[in-house]
């Protein structure tokens, strides 16, 4: 259509601009609900996106904010967060909270004042409160960013420690790790709801994910960090370990170390069964073990993210340069079920009742 | 629509113009001197697209737009005047060498050329040449080179040129050019300041280029010294700084933090000798390039990388006859190059070539070259080229070439903390090129038929490397075969005082993945543009038209993850107040992207839309 103004150009050459684009039809006024939201952070190969699949696991749907909205959500997708009606969509790149309705996914609304790489929320009420890591060329102006859901402005900023990350709240106070943005940090900050007032508790280097047992004790996976000298070659590693914090007296009341040089990561609780993964393979623990299991339960790969649900694993192997792979696995006979196709560089796994 | 077509219509009805001299030329003889004197010499059998002074000029706002609309090269930028890189013929960024005054200038930390960089609004004439250079021009001339080439003549005169523009969004270009020579001395001095606001709305959103501000200067000094009829000495000497911001993509521009600041300078002493049958050539050269990259522009935290390169080189040529030649080829070089990330390392070159070439011009050319190079970090393979043209019948002739080519890891690929890999090797290439060329006084046609099938490609992937899992780390992985035709032609038409010239570039490029049977990312498969002009009298106007086929931007190429097609117009018109033999006077307007389109050639990073260019270009 558009050769037309060039009537002048030869119609051989102009055959071969018919490009073949076969334009995929995305349905819009879908029904998100009732099943698993997969988030992807997205990366130079498209944009950050959110990926559905039915309850039966049987499928799965790409790009459902982009089909809703019309529009992307850009790099990088770090996180959703749920209220009763709407999803909180954190992309950190963008400074932006976006607010869809979490059944239809169309937008309702977009945070994006006040906020600097923001990370993860967690929503009390009518209030967010989101872990923003502030400029990266300053270790001193990280903040948690305090949202007022029915206007989506930032009311206060309460400053923390270096690179806050995951957040999660109990009686009035909320838990926020700290795994130290680019560089490294050691805490998790206990911040009164009521007074703001910040204390910190020290646990492993680089502490990110963030569980809560059935007798309501904080379990910490803290990854360890690698040390460099001068010129950056590695000199040495620094431990990881799962530490037990009491949330009455928020001390840490017990703590198993993983051995030199190991770096798990991820963390999900089931009942009283934990699991983290540690280079290519799933391990599962008690929540009272004192000493850490010497085989993996299942090998799944290096993975991005895991979660359990209906005595099924969910393991996602990232891709940044082009679809990733969501494997489910059977935790009675440990075999793969199904795989299916998730956004670029999928990074978490929710479940949308 | 419609109105576009009515547009162009009265457009080519209502204007007169003037002379056209600006097509794409061939060649250029003149009592000069250049710094790389055998480049036209030792490409027989290649395509070369020779990019004049007053094209340069007419296409001055960046590099990376000069490129776009001049040759079959992709360029992907973020944002416009954002970081820039090249894929010639659906090579890799890595693989198009950049070549000034016969120096290759790829950065040795991430082995490319950023195409808003630098500048080249000094430079007398750039030549593109497509295929394998290995041999001549080093490490990452796979694709193709982009030679940047000033030129002095030893000839008395003396001149002045001064061109200034302003344009839309506060966008300043100045530049002054001062050339004064005898038979014996030359000396041309070329000063420039670009910069622009460069915040255009975005087109389809409320928002504005945010954050995409961008200031340069650039000094050239050239100057050359006759010493006997034999020996003449020559120094080139280029000074560019710049200091950018890098604008955001959606949906949140706003959040835009980033600063950019690059130093550049290069040297280069050059002592030449000719006698009858003999040449020397030997060459001196000290390069340095810095660039300063800060994630917040308020903070005075930044990443860095630099380089220092020192150069030796010694030509020398044998004519053992009229029809044959041997030339042999040796240089040192010695790199330092250090970022924030690892300390100084020090890369020592010595490269050795050998060219046989014979010209029998009624019957047949031909190249025969090989080069061995001795690097303190790798093994390198010994690669070798071929090249020959033939007149077939009447105005047709054919060129082929053939060659073997590397590209060496760079300093990011090696030594970058915690993921650099020390035991890549050099990325391999094969390639030949066969083509059919149709040439007459005024109409020039070639069909280039290519392939390039590259081994080792470098990749940075996760869990690269057993033994640092969940790490990206680069490693030889890929194969990729690049196959495509380009196609480039000229014509100019005369009548009664009207000069018509149009000239255009196509290519059609498979570069697939042999792994993945996939299209490489970022690679169109349908390239195509064309300049047509009409001058008549004092008057010039041209029209440029430039289409970008789809791109896939995931390895799996999907259509979710792509950018459409786009094409883009853009409409000048140059009025001459004075045309005198030693004085003229023009005055220009361009508007660029003409039918206000709404393109990308990054994912969320909107191009500028309609805008105005007003110059004045004044030559005493």
């Amino acid at each position: 259509m558009k050769i037309n103004k060039f009537t002048s150009l030869t119609i051989a050459l102009s055959i071969l601009f018919i490009s073949c684009d076969n334009e995929e039809i995305i349905e819009s006024g879908s029904d998100y609900s009732n099943g698993i939201l997969v988030s992807g952070e997205g990366s130079g190969a498209g944009t950050g996106s959110i990926s559905f699949i039915p309850q039966d696991v049987s499928s799965s749907t790409h790009l459902i904010y982009k089909a809703e909205n019309d529009t992307e959500l850009g790099t990088y997708l770090q996180s959703i967060a749920f209220s009763d009606t709407n999803a909180y969509i954190s992309v950190d790149n963008q400074n932006t909270i976006t607010v869809v309705d979490r059944i239809t996914f169309e937008e309702v609304g977009k945070i994006n004042s006040q906020l600097e790489l923001p990370r993860y929320m967690e929503i009390i009420g009518g209030t967010g409160y989101s872990t923003n890591w502030g400029s990266t060329a300053s270790d001193t102006d990280d903040f948690i960013a305090v949202i007022d859901l029915n206007s989506n402005s930032v009311t206060k900023t309460i400053p923390v420690a270096l690179g806050p990350e995951r957040i999660v709240s109990k009686d009035g106070k909320l838990y926020v790790s700290h795994k130290g943005a680019h560089g490294v940090n050691n805490v998790v900050s206990v911040i009164d709801i009521a007074t703001d007032a910040v204390t910190e508790i020290i646990v492993g280097d680089k502490p990110d994910e963030l569980v809560f047992t059935q007798s309501g004790d904080l379990i910490v996976l803290s990854e360890g960090a690698v040390q460099y000298d001068m010129n950056w070659n590695v000199i040495g590693n620094t431990l990881a370990s799962i530490s037990k914090i009491d949330t009455n007296t928020n001390t840490v009341t017990s703590t198993i170390t993983f051995a030199n040089g190991e770096h798990p990561s991820l963390l999900e609780i089931d009942g009283t069964d934990l699991y983290y993964s540690l280079n290519s393979g799933v391990f599962k623990m008690s929540v009272t073990d004192t000493e850490l299991p010497t085989s993996s339960f299942i090998e799944a790969g290096y993975i991005n993210e895991m979660s359990i649900s209906n005595n099924q694993l969910y393991a996602i192997v990232a891709s940044y340069t082009s679809l990733s792979d969501f494997n489910v696995y059977s935790l009675s006979n440990k075999k793969m079920i199904t795989t299916l196709k998730v956004g670029i560089g999928a990074s978490k796994i929710y479940f949308n009742e | 629509m419609n109105n576009k077509i009515v547009f162009f219509i009265c457009f080519l009805a209502g204007l007169h113009t003037h002379a056209q001299n600006d097509s794409i030329v061939n060649s250029l003889d003149e009592v000069t001197i250049v710094a790389d004197k055998n480049l036209k010499d030792n490409s027989v059998g290649y395509k070369i697209v020779s990019i004049n002074d007053s094209i340069i000029l007419q296409n001055k706002v960046s590099f990376t737009s000069l490129l776009r609309h001049n040759t079959s090269i992709y360029l992907r930028e973020y944002g416009s005047g954002g970081t820039s890189s090249a894929r010639f013929r659906g090579t890799s960024s890595s693989n198009t060498a950049v070549v000034w005054n016969g120096i290759n200038i790829n950065s040795i930390n991430n082995g490319s050329t950023g195409f808003n960089s630098l500048s080249v609004n000094l430079i007398d004439n750039i030549d593109v040449r497509s295929g394998g250079g290995s041999i001549k021009y080093g490490s990452g001339a796979i694709g193709g080179s982009i030679h940047l080439n000033s030129r002095l003549s030893f000839k008395n005169h003396i001149s002045n040129q001064f061109v200034s523009s302003i344009g839309s969004y506060q966008t300043y270009q100045n530049l002054y050019k001062f050339s004064y020579g005898t038979d014996r001395f030359v000396i041309k001095v070329g000063g420039e300041l670009n910069q622009s606001a460069n915040d255009y709305p975005w087109l389809g959103t409320v928002y504005k280029n945010e954050n995409g501000s961008y200031k340069n200067y650039n000094i050239n000094i050239n100057v050359g010294l006759k010493l006997s009829e034999k020996s003449k000495l020559s120094l080139y000497l280029t000074k560019y700084q710049s200091k950018r911001h890098f604008s955001g993509e959606l949906p949140n521009p706003l959040s835009a933090n980033e600063k950019y600041k690059d130093f550049n300078q290069r040297i280069l002493l050059v002592y030449d000798f000719v006698n009858n049958s003999f040449s020397h050539v030997f060459k001196a050269g000290y390069l340095t390039q810095e660039y300063r990259y800060f994630e917040d522009k308020e903070s005075t935290i930044y990443n860095y990388g630099k380089s220092e390169t020192y150069l030796g080189n010694y030509d020398f040529y044998w004519r053992l006859n009229s029809h044959t030649k041997i030339e042999l080829f040796s240089e040192y070089t010695s790199i330092f190059g250090s970022t924030d990330q690892f300390s100084i390392h020090n890369r020592k070159q010595f490269s050795q070539a050998a060219i046989f070439k014979q010209n029998f011009s009624e019957l047949l050319s031909y190249n025969l070259k090989v080069r061995k190079d001795f690097n303190s970090d790798y093994e390198i393979p010994m690669v070798v080229a071929i090249g020959l043209e033939a007149p077939v019948y009447n105005n047709l002739k054919i060129r082929f070439n053939g060659s073997t080519n590397y590209r060496v890891p760079s300093y990011n690929d090696l030594y970058w903390p915690g993921q650099g890999n020390l035991n890549l090797n050099p990325e391999t290439s094969k390639q030949i090129d066969a083509a059919i060329v149709f040439k007459r006084k005024k109409s020039k046609v070639e069909v280039d038929f290519f392939l390039i099938h590259t081994k080792d490609k470098i990749t940075w992937i996760p869990n690269g490397d057993p033994e640092r899992p969940g790490i990206w780390v680069p490693i030889n992985i890929n194969s990729v075969k690049n196959k495509g035709v380009d196609v480039s032609g000229s014509h100019v038409y005369s009548y009664s005082g009207n000069v018509f010239n149009v000239s255009a570039n196509y290519s059609y490029v498979l570069a697939t993945d042999l792994k993945t049977n996939k299209q490489l990312i970022f690679t169109p498969k349908h390239l195509f543009n064309a300049t047509f002009s009409w001058s008549v009298k004092r008057w010039k106007s041209y029209y440029q038209f430039l289409y970008t086929g789809k791109i896939y931007t995931s390895e799996d190429n999907l259509d979710i993850f792509s950018m459409s097609s786009f094409d883009v117009s853009n409409i000048g018109m140059d009025y001459k107040i004075i045309n005198t033999e030693n004085s003229q006077l023009a005055l220009g307007v361009k508007i660029n992207n003409l039918y206000n389109e709404m393109y990308q050639t990054s994912p969320r990073r909107p191009m500028p839309n309609r805008n105005l260019n007003l110059q004045i270009n004044y030559k005493f």
